[in-house]
């Protein structure tokens, strides 16, 4: 590890209109958010993966989406399925 | 949106574990579509790993989106603190032990001096109230515009005097030219102790004279009936009473029976008019008045026999009343002061009598009245400052010592931090982490230092208080003492962790998770040559010295106090009070009364003597005036002091007569007017002649004239007053031939064989049979009596006492402890050096010598600033120089004693080590 860890994504705020971007399309796992931004981004933009949670975790604490419960492959409960929040869809211009 | 963060935070456990599912989730889809691509399956799962990145961190910056990171990380490190702590319960038991005391005694001073200093008088506003006072230049010349004075003053500095007490007429003159200024103008003045009757029962009360305004001014509403009003306070109203509400419960069962009430204040009768609330104790939180009356009463209670009070009214230098006012909004005290001193100082100035008087005319002075007068104050400010100035020596000698303690604990953690450090933990991180775990501790120890407090206020009011029945400092633990105690346990907490953790977080990370053990090079922390534990033990060593000095300094002067040469007896003596003339008794059969109450008390089987005084001999000011030899001009300014007593006075106090005789039965009304005087007197007025047979003229003050006496005898010297100082010049007079003033309130002593105090209700039944309307007061043995007298002495040495011993106990475990913990450092060279060769006495010495080295610096520390510091105790000294060489070497020896016992235990564990052992344990 040579450089200290970020404590905010080098393009702050950019990540989260991406993924914002990407959920208003479809529903989503995490784990599927990063193809669509490298697509939407031409793939010019690799975005280590882990990034996502923290932006993930910031978006729900503010409001703009939210998790659904589902099934892991592991059979737990857990909030996976992301989405955007009614209200927030309608600010998205989708319906 | 705070809220969603509160409900965050309430399921962050779960959320946590749900993230890092998920986290897992994406990583384990990555990897299977890794393995599609082509990979093997770990290789999917490491390149899998590898895209998503650090996972910890992830995990970790995704948690702080919704909690404070910093909130988070104080939990971890507290959680973390408590475990540590658990893991050494024997060093948290102790630091916590020592916390609590030490924060516990510092916490019952901060409520003694927020109760003396701080609290307000129970009335509404009390901001908005002024006191006013009055300052002279004090010139032993004595020409003062003050011809007679009856209260307080103070000295104020060396050549300046203070007093609250003023004229009638300025009371007035101020009242009629302050409307603008003060919203209200009232005086008071203390009645003393007088009888009060009621319900059949006769006791003694204090109470207070209040001018009309007294009650509007202060504005309190009763809690029963009606307070006194203007109108009340005119000659010829209809005498009323204020009870106070502890005083109308005690005499007539509960406060709303006593209006209506009808009870005889020294046989003059009063009605009752209503109560003061609960709570309410007048401007003086050193004396709670029982109960109030206006002013204008004291014509019919003529309390000081012969004096003219309605002359009193119109006397311009008579000075007895006390004024407060109330300040209108907007008016500051400097203000009133500006508008009112000049014409204070007019009016003063009209009232001398000549030049002299002039030229050191009193200026008024308003000051804050909030707090109440300060003669509690100014009793014990300066005591209990002393006092946190010792306690928190001792605090800092406990955080010392766990600084110390914690010094080695770093140590032994090195290991744990260089990893730490190692793995990217941030410095600052680190220190606030040992921070947390200090702050943690004394908090612990803060809160238990509240059970130690409330015992220490216990224990402290009644030293203070030592019996009497007025102790009127009521310190209990409020907010704001408890808020000061918290803020004192976090500054202890942070002291005594500062250095600690600066000094275990740098450290060199290399060669710590190399050594297992302690090496020499990199393990101590050094200030140039001196290690921070050294310097730690030295300070310690330097303020016990302090302490043991103060405690030798107190206690030299109690013991000198203890000893003093009384000139009489005081076994077995038993003393109490009573006032005939307030019950109502007249001369000349007053008289009559006490000498057939002395002869029946005589009469008691057990006791060995009787006699009577006035006033008291000890504990009580005395009276006096110009007694000089009769034909001869008495000097201005040179008093005798004056005691009246009864017959065989001198044979049961045990005063020896030097020449001629004491009083007896052959000293009776009408017969030879006699006197005795003391050798003091003697010296002073009849130096080198014989003084029997001469004859000296007691002067009194109008409508008495003078009066001729013989002298008949000669005693030995005796207090009489202060028990300090030399021996007074002492004129005894008999108080059945009318030579002094007429009689009033008789102090009983008798000698008793055995405890004085099994007598007490023969005493009483005696005085029920002669007169039931007279109270017997005021009981004690002349022993409690002279301990009252020099109590403040009594609680200096005792507390002293108890400091420095504990101070001692405190420096010596710290001692232990650092010498026990360099030995254990020191195992292998010291095994090498026996394996050289060295004698085990030879170890024990170089153990000794390291000792004895930190115990001379401290003392080289210790010694002047000793010295320095006693200047500020000198007042509360007795026959003791502050610089006394006794105490500092009494101090020093026993300093070095418990050293040398303290640094014992390791010297001989070093010298007991195997040296085959102590090289192989590298």
């Amino acid at each position: 590890m040579g450089c200290k860890p970020q404590k905010n994504d080098s393009l702050p705020g950019s990540l989260d209109l991406l993924i914002l971007c990407t959920l208003s399309r479809r529903d989503l796992l995490g784990y599927g958010i990063v193809p669509f931004i490298q697509q939407l981004s031409d793939d010019e933009l690799l975005v280590e993966e882990g990034s996502l949670y923290p932006a993930l975790q910031r978006l729900d604490r503010n409001g703009w989406i939210e998790g659904t419960w589902g099934l892991t492959p592991n059979n737990h409960n857990a909030k996976i399925c992301k989405k955007l929040t009614l209200a927030k869809s309608c600010v998205m211009g989708t319906e | 949106m705070f809220l969603r963060r509160l409900k965050y935070w309430k399921d962050s456990a779960r959320r946590s574990e749900a993230l890092r599912e998920e986290m897992e989730l994406h990583i384990a889809e990555r990897a299977a579509q890794l393995q599609e691509d082509g990979l093997t399956p770990e290789g999917a799962r490491a390149e899998a790993r590898r895209q998503f990145g650090n996972v910890s961190l992830k995990h970790e910056a995704s948690r702080e989106v919704w909690m404070l990171r910093h909130w988070l990380e104080l939990v971890q490190d507290v959680r973390y603190g408590l475990r540590t702590m658990a893991a050494n319960k024997t060093f948290s038991a102790m630091a916590i032990l020592s916390l609590a005391l030490g924060i516990g005694a510092n916490t019952a001073i901060f409520s003694f001096m927020d109760s003396l200093l701080l609290r307000s008088l129970p009335v509404s506003n009390p901001e908005s109230l002024a006191m006013l006072n009055w300052r002279a230049p004090l010139d032993r010349g004595r020409d003062s515009v003050v011809h007679r004075g009856s209260g307080n003053i103070w000295p104020d500095g060396q050549s300046a005097r203070m007093a609250g007490i003023f004229p009638y007429p300025a009371f007035e003159l101020i009242r009629a030219n302050s409307a603008g200024l003060f919203l209200s103008v009232f005086a008071y003045r203390s009645t003393g102790n007088v009888n009060v009757m009621a319900r059949g029962q006769a006791e003694l009360a204090s109470g207070e004279f209040v001018s009309g305004d007294y009650f509007p001014g202060l504005a309190v509403s009763p809690s029963a009936g009606r307070l006194i009003i203007p109108d009340d306070d005119r000659v010829g109203a209809p005498a009323i009473a204020v009870l106070s509400y502890a005083y109308s419960q005690r005499r007539f069962g509960d406060a709303a029976s006593a209006p209506g009430q009808s009870i005889l204040i020294n046989n003059i009768p009063f009605s009752v008019a209503g109560v003061t609330p609960p709570g309410f104790f007048g401007v003086d939180p050193a004396a709670a008045p029982d109960f109030y009356i206006p002013l204008r009463t004291n014509l019919l209670l003529r309390l000081r026999v012969g004096a003219n009070d309605a002359k009193d009214y119109l006397d311009q230098n008579f000075y007895w009343l006390e004024m407060m006012a109330r300040l209108r909004p907007g008016v500051s005290q400097a203000q009133a002061q500006a508008a009112l001193g000049p014409m204070f100082r007019q009016w003063v100035d009209s009232t001398a009598a000549n030049d002299r008087e002039r030229l050191q005319l009193p200026e008024l002075l308003i000051r804050d009245g909030a707090g109440g007068l300060d003669t509690l104050r100014r009793q014990y400010s300066k005591p209990l400052y002393v006092l946190l100035a010792l306690v928190a020596l001792i605090l800092a000698i406990a955080c010392a010592n766990i600084a110390n303690l914690l010094l080695t604990r770093a140590t032994a953690r090195r290991r744990e931090m260089a990893v730490r450090l190692s793995m990217g933990a941030g410095r600052l991180r680190l220190i606030r982490q040992l921070l947390t775990e200090s702050v943690l501790l004394a908090s612990i120890g803060g809160a238990a230092s509240v059970l130690f407090a409330m015992w220490s206020i216990r224990f402290l009011t009644f030293l203070l208080a030592n019996g009497s029945e007025d102790f009127t400092l009521r310190p209990d633990l409020n907010w704001p003492v408890l808020g000061a105690a918290a803020a004192l346990a976090l500054l202890t907490g942070l002291l005594f962790g500062l250095a600690p953790a600066l000094r275990a977080t740098r450290v060199d990370v290399i060669p710590a998770l190399k050594d297992a053990t302690a090496s020499r090079l990199g393990s101590r922390y050094w200030f140039g040559r001196v290690s921070l534990s050294q310097a730690l033990v030295v300070t310690q060593i330097g303020l016990s010295l302090l302490l043991l000095v103060a405690e030798g300094l107190f206690v030299r002067t109690l013991s000198n106090l203890q000893s003093i040469q009384l000139g009489f007896n005081r076994e077995d003596l038993l003393l109490f009070k009573m006032n005939a003339r307030q019950a109502g008794h007249k001369d000349p059969e007053i008289i009559t009364f006490y000498s057939e109450l002395q002869k029946r008390f005589a009469a008691i089987p057990g006791i060995r003597g009787a006699s009577a005084t006035s006033p008291q001999m000890t504990g009580q000011g005395t009276t006096g005036g110009p007694a000089g030899p009769a034909g001869v001009p008495p000097k201005p300014g040179v008093y005798a002091h004056i005691l009246t007593t009864g017959p065989d006075f001198f044979s049961t106090m045990q005063i020896p007569v030097r020449l001629g005789r004491g009083f007896d039965d052959r000293d009776r009304p009408g017969s030879l007017p006699v006197a005795v005087v003391n050798e003091a007197y003697v010296k002073t007025y009849f130096p080198g002649q014989n003084p029997l047979g001469q004859h000296i003229s007691i002067s009194r003050r109008a409508p008495l004239i003078d009066r001729d006496v013989e002298i008949i005898g000669v005693a030995a010297n005796a207090r009489y007053g202060a028990l300090k100082g030399a021996f007074r010049d002492i004129v005894y007079l008999p108080f059945n031939q009318d030579s002094y003033y007429p009689v009033e309130e008789m102090t009983f002593a008798l000698r008793t064989s055995g405890d004085p105090l099994r007598y007490v209700n023969t005493v009483r039944e005696i005085v029920r049979q002669a007169d039931p309307r007279i109270p017997v007061s005021d009981v004690r043995t002349q022993a409690a009596q002279i301990d009252r007298t020099i109590n403040q002495e009594i609680v200096f040495a005792r507390l002293c006492t108890a400091f420095a011993v504990l101070a001692l106990l405190i420096a010596c475990v710290g001692l232990y402890g650092t010498m026990a913990y360099t030995v254990a450092r020191r195992t292998s060279e010291i095994g090498i050096r026996m394996a050289l060769g060295a004698q085990r006495g030879t170890v024990v010495w170089m153990v000794l010598r390291e000792v004895f080295v930190l115990a001379a610096v401290g003392l080289a520390i210790g010694v002047p600033a000793a010295l320095g510091a006693s200047r500020f105790v000198e007042s509360f000294l007795f026959e003791v120089k502050p610089n006394s060489p006794a105490a500092v070497v009494f101090a020093v020896a026993i300093l070095l004693g418990a050293v040398l016992l303290a640094g014992y235990a390791p010297a001989r564990k070093a010298s007991r080590i195997d040296p085959m052992l102590a090289v192989r344990h590298e």
